[in-house]
This record gives C-alpha cells, sequence and structure tokens, in this order.
C-alpha cells in the first residue's frame, strides 16, 4: 500500500498541478535560491551605504590640498569598515554577487572624461551624521555581534562628523 | 554548537555604570592637571558622567536591582602628572566607558540597544577630542 502510494506521488503531482513545497515543510530544493534572511538584506545595505562614502570621500578628497591628509585618514577608516562588514557577509557559492562583492576599490568614482562632482566638507559631515543616524536604527534588528559592530561603526562615523565639523570650521 | 546568549540587561546596566563610576572619579584626577578650556571640557565631560551615572542608577533600579556601589579609589592605568597624561586619562575613561555601553547594545531590548548604541558615540566622539584622533572600531577589540 505504502509502495503503491509513493509510486504514484509523481502522477498526482503532475495531474494536480502541485509544487513539491505544498506538500512537503522545509526548503523547497525545486524553487531556486532560497530569500536571503532579514539580517542578510540589512548587512548588504549597510554595506551599500558604506561603499557610497567612501565614494563621496574620494570625490572629496580630490583637488583639495588643505584637509587632505585629515580626508584621507577617515577615509582608511570607512575602508576598514567595508573590509570587516563584509567579512560577516557569507555568499554562497554561484549566488548574485550583491553589494558585498565589491571591495573598496568598487566604490562608486566619478566617471572618466567627466570633471569630479565637488563634495563639501558639510556634505560629508552631513552623509557621516546620517549614516550613524541610519545604522542605529537597523542595529535593531539584527543578531547581537552584528549589532555591536553596526553601533561601534556608527560611533566612529559620529566622530568623523566632529572631526569635519572642527575641519570646516578651519577652512578645509 | 554553544549558542551564546545575549547579556542580561541589569547586568550591561551595571557594567555601564561601573565604567560611569570610574569615569567620575578619573576626570576628578585628570581635571586636576589641566587649565583653561581643557579643564572646563573635563568639568564639562565629568558633569555628563555624573548625570549618566544617575539615569543608569535609575534604569537599574526600575528593573528591580540594586545599582552597584562605585569603588572608593581606583587605580591610575599610568601615572598622570602633566596636561598630556591627563588628557591621555580622560581618552583612557572614555574607551572604558565606550565599551561598557557595547555590551548594552547586545541585549535583546531593542530600546536599550539604541541608548547604548548613542551612548556609545557621545562617549567616542569625547574620547576622540581627548585623544586629538578618530578610531575605527570605538568599543570594540580585536577583528
Amino acid at each position: 500500500m505504502l509502495l503503491g502510494t509513493a509510486a504514484a506521488l509523481p502522477l498526482l503531482l503532475g495531474t494536480a498541478g502541485c509544487r513539491s513545497q505544498d506538500l512537503f515543510a522545509g526548503p523547497d530544493p525545486l524553487a531556486g535560491p532560497p530569500r536571503p534572511a532579514p539580517g542578510v538584506t540589512t548587512l548588504r545595505a549597510v554595506i551599500a551605504a558604506e561603499r557610497d562614502l567612501i565614494g563621496l570621500y574620494r570625490s572629496a578628497a580630490g583637488g583639495r590640498p588643505a584637509g587632505a591628509r585629515e580626508l584621507a585618514a577617515l577615509l582608511s577608516q570607512h575602508e576598514q569598515h567595508l573590509t570587516r562588514l563584509r567579512a560577516r557577509l557569507i555568499v554562497p557559492p554561484g549566488s548574485a554577487p550583491g553589494a558585498g562583492a565589491a571591495g573598496a576599490a568598487g566604490a562608486k568614482r566619478n566617471s572618466p572624461g567627466r570633471a569630479p562632482a565637488a563634495v563639501s566638507i558639510a556634505r560629508l559631515r552631513a552623509a557621516e551624521q546620517g549614516s550613524a543616524a541610519s545604522l542605529v536604527q537597523r542595529l535593531a534588528t539584527v543578531e547581537p555581534s552584528l549589532a555591536q559592530l553596526f553601533a561601534s561603526i556608527a560611533a566612529c562615523h559620529a566622530t568623523h562628523a566632529s572631526a569635519l565639523s572642527a575641519l570646516g570650521n578651519r577652512g578645509g | 554548537m554553544t549558542v551564546l546568549r545575549p547579556p542580561g540587561a541589569v547586568a550591561a546596566l551595571q557594567a555601564a555604570l561601573a565604567a560611569e563610576d570610574a569615569a567620575c572619579w578619573g576626570y576628578g584626577v585628570a581635571g586636576a592637571h589641566l587649565a583653561g578650556s581643557l579643564r572646563d571640557a573635563a568639568v564639562r565631560d565629568w558633569t555628563g558622567h555624573n548625570e549618566a551615572r544617575d539615569a543608569l542608577a535609575g534604569m537599574i533600579a526600575a528593573r528591580g536591582a540594586a545599582p552597584v556601589a562605585a569603588s572608593a579609589f581606583y587605580r591610575l592605568p599610568f601615572p598622570v602628572h602633566d596636561t598630556g597624561s591627563a588628557m591621555a586619562l580622560a581618552a583612557y575613561l572614555e574607551d572604558g566607558v565606550t565599551r561598557a555601553y557595547l555590551g548594552i547594545v547586545a541585549v535583546a531590548d531593542r530600546r536599550l540597544r539604541r541608548f547604548g548604541a548613542l551612548a556609545m558615540q557621545g562617549a567616542a566622539q569625547r574620547a576622540a577630542f581627548w585623544r586629538g584622533s578618530t578610531e575605527a572600531f570605538p568599543g570594540l577589540t580585536g577583528p
């Protein structure tokens, strides 16, 4: 009886138009890759935001001799953030690259042949403040160690905002 | 596989309170070696740590626990005898406060996580002021 039921199962699935997930609990191997967990989606968004910040810094540093050393130091810390964040993202073989695949070198650059957009110190400061606030929002829903990493990076961004205020006051 | 449980809220708050107590004491030492605007900054930060200490004690008491008592004396991490070492002590104290609030970020309570993260930002900014430079990962040690 059991053997007969098992043998008839493919026929039943075919005639009823059922998907395997209608009958079996757990992940459906025929339905393609599973959706990423919420923490992964959050991490990818944070990585993308960090890359955007790096791109802003690179634009700001171009043609700005005053304060170049300070900006380079802050940029270096953002690159460390990106490295640490990417290390937390485990991408299965064959998956779409997503935000975590490109390294610091993949951060936004100005298009060749176009004059670099002027990025002011005030804009950098606003971006740092916005990023710190966004990270604090995001850390509520992720697992504890990732929340701590987000909080630490947010704290760093807050210190960057203060440093940029001082730099702006000096006319950098 | 061992599953690590997030720390309890009260334990994390007690650790932050202990760090704030140490900061209050340490700023008293640092302030004695500072003058002018640096002394003003130390007084401002000392006042902030006192207020944070009171707030944390209230949060702990509201959870039915007794706030940990401050020590009568703390061991200085290095000799403090001039402006430079006083500023280094202030940065050291803020680093300790930052680490303590990082513990609060790991608790399950979302509101406490936010509280800890924002407090970390203040401490990291003060540490950067006293150190004269920023750090990539305030409160975190190791990779």
